[in-house]
């Protein structure tokens, strides 16, 4: 059951441009901790060095699963999916030319996740009914909040001990960016997981984060220990009320 | 029109698509699947040819058992070759051109070859089977042409479970989509890709040899069975296994039928016109997702 993360003095970029400057953060076991920023403040940068995507220039990232540390750093992706951290993309990325279920066997393709795959997508059913209904149905012709909730089955079926979500409310009505922040703290106690989610939304975001950074180009400008410290808080209401 | 003739002109188009589907699906997932843009496929065809050819004059070997025993060659020949395409061209970015160059090259490389090692003279295989013709009725099945359909029926089927009921096939049909993605869910895309050329390259070896038993092969002829080759698979939809052998059946039929009733020379153009005529329907193919 013991997952969490931590990252010390992170810096990456992309050539000369530096997006995150000597980033430190911590989600603790079960926690779900919320990174709150604007556009273009380095919440997908970070994400993404977590999972090897963009190789980071200096810093360390730990995940601690079981007991056992593992230096994240200069791992390929698909070594860190193995490991049981996941991610949900920004904009989905899903196969839009693939069905709904081919989607989700896609995402039970390491082989922790293949014997566990029939539980998981009963689990993902009961979770997503509607996607139950849609099992043949090309991700592509979905609408976008399916396609979201597409997304985090898939993120699901990799049977992951670490989730990140990256923007989960983008581009969705706020109705649906309720139902799938819901679904998130959901998803979360029926699978028992550790959760760091980036999102611009910041009253969603707090109705289900145990607590929060606040990241501003590139660097953690606040660090609030309970839901309320973040929604009390002047940056905060700054860059998301303009007060 | 003459019953017989009618039935004839079918049956021979049908055997000619199974043929036809052979040559094509490692283009479908080349093309179709990988991005991978290998202009070089028929070369790899005319090098089965061959292959089957010098091992059936030197010892005799069946052209069909050749090809199932060099598979495995093809297949690392494949292999090598996209380590080689990714390392040099593929993972420095998106240059399309200049990979459709490299491949190119490929083609011209193997040719000159071939004629180097081999000389520009045509070279066939002896088996039982390619002076049989069975009979059924008023409809002749030459095994010349049926045999090779089998085969080809066989190895296009059992491509389409592969890639549709395992966890290895379903990464072959997204790692075209969405490589991120694809990462994401533990998949080393690269690995995916390797493979799955691989595996485009040994169909193109399985399907030289039953060019040799159709027809005997010369260098240079490969470059014919450009256009048709790519034809085939635009026409049922890039990267859809079934949409390949939807094309291979239409090109084929059609092909018999014109040469049939109107002479061989008009076969091209009306093979062609079809595709444009399906493509202004259609646009991404029969089949295309």
């Amino acid at each position: 059951m013991a997952s969490s993360l931590r990252i010390d003095g992170l810096r990456a970029g992309y050539g000369s441009v530096r997006v995150i400057h000597d980033l430190s953060l911590r989600v603790g076991e079960g926690e779900t901790v919320a990174l709150l920023g604007t556009n273009g403040n380095g919440k997908s940068t970070l994400m993404h060095c977590i999972m090897g995507v963009v190789r980071p220039g200096a810093g360390r990232i730990v995940a601690k699963l079981d007991g056992i540390e593992h230096d994240l750093a200069g791992k390929a992706p698909h070594q860190i999916v193995q490991l049981g951290i996941a991610l949900v993309p920004e904009g989905r990325h899903l196969f839009p030319r693939l069905t709904v279920d081919e989607n989700l066997l896609l995402g039970a393709h390491r082989s922790d996740a293949r014997r566990r795959i029939a539980e998981n997508l009963e689990l993902c059913f009961e979770t997503f009914p509607a996607l139950a209904q849609r099992r043949d149905q090309l991700a592509g012709s979905m609408s976008g909040g399916e396609q979201q909730m597409l997304a985090l089955a898939r993120a699901l079926m990799t049977a992951p001990r670490i989730l990140l979500v990256d923007e989960p409310s983008v581009g969705l009505s706020p109705l649906l960016v309720a139902q799938v922040i819901a679904k998130i703290e959901e998803l979360k106690r029926r699978f028992g997981l550790t959760v760091l989610m980036a999102e611009q939304n910041l009253a969603q975001a707090i109705r289900i984060a145990d607590r929060g950074y606040v990241i501003v180009h590139g660097r953690i400008e606040f660090e609030g220990a309970s839901r309320e410290e973040l929604a009390k808080n002047d940056l905060v209401k700054r860059l998301y009320l303009g007060l | 029109m003459s019953g017989p003739l009618f039935a004839n002109a079918l049956v021979s188009g049908l055997l000619l698509a199974g043929f036809y589907a052979a040559v094509s699906v490692g283009i479908s997932i080349a093309f179709g699947m990988l991005d991978v843009v290998n202009i070089a496929h028929p070369a790899f065809i005319i090098l089965g040819s061959y292959a089957a050819s010098i091992a059936n004059a030197s010892m005799g070997a069946d052209p069909i058992v050749t090809a199932v025993a060099l598979s495995p060659a093809f297949f690392a020949l494949g292999l090598l070759l996209y380590r080689f395409y990714h390392a040099t061209f593929e993972r420095r970015g998106r240059e399309p051109l200049r990979g459709l160059a490299f491949f190119f090259g490929i083609l011209f490389v193997t040719e000159v070859a071939l004629i180097l090692a081999f000389g520009v003279d045509y070279r066939s295989v002896t088996a039982r089977y390619i002076g049989t013709t069975w009979r059924l009725g008023t409809v002749d099945l030459p095994l010349r042409l049926f045999v090779p359909f089998v085969v080809s029926v066989a190895m296009t089927l059992s491509l389409q479970v592969f890639l549709s009921r395992t966890f290895f096939g379903r990464a072959v049909l997204a790692v075209g989509q969405d490589q991120l993605a694809l990462q994401l869910m533990g998949v080393d895309p690269v690995r995916i890709k390797q493979i799955a050329f691989g595996i485009s390259i040994a169909t193109a070896g399985v399907a030289g040899a039953l060019l040799v038993i159709i027809q005997p092969v010369q260098p240079s002829l490969g470059r014919e069975y450009i256009g048709l080759v790519f034809a085939i698979p635009v026409l049922g939809g890039m990267g859809s296994i079934a949409g390949t052998l939807a094309g291979a059946a239409i090109l084929g039929v059609a092909t018999s039928f014109t040469a049939t009733f109107f002479g061989p020379s008009w076969a091209p153009a009306v093979s062609f016109g079809l595709l444009l005529f399906a493509l202004a329907f259609r646009p991404s193919g029969l089949f295309g997702r």
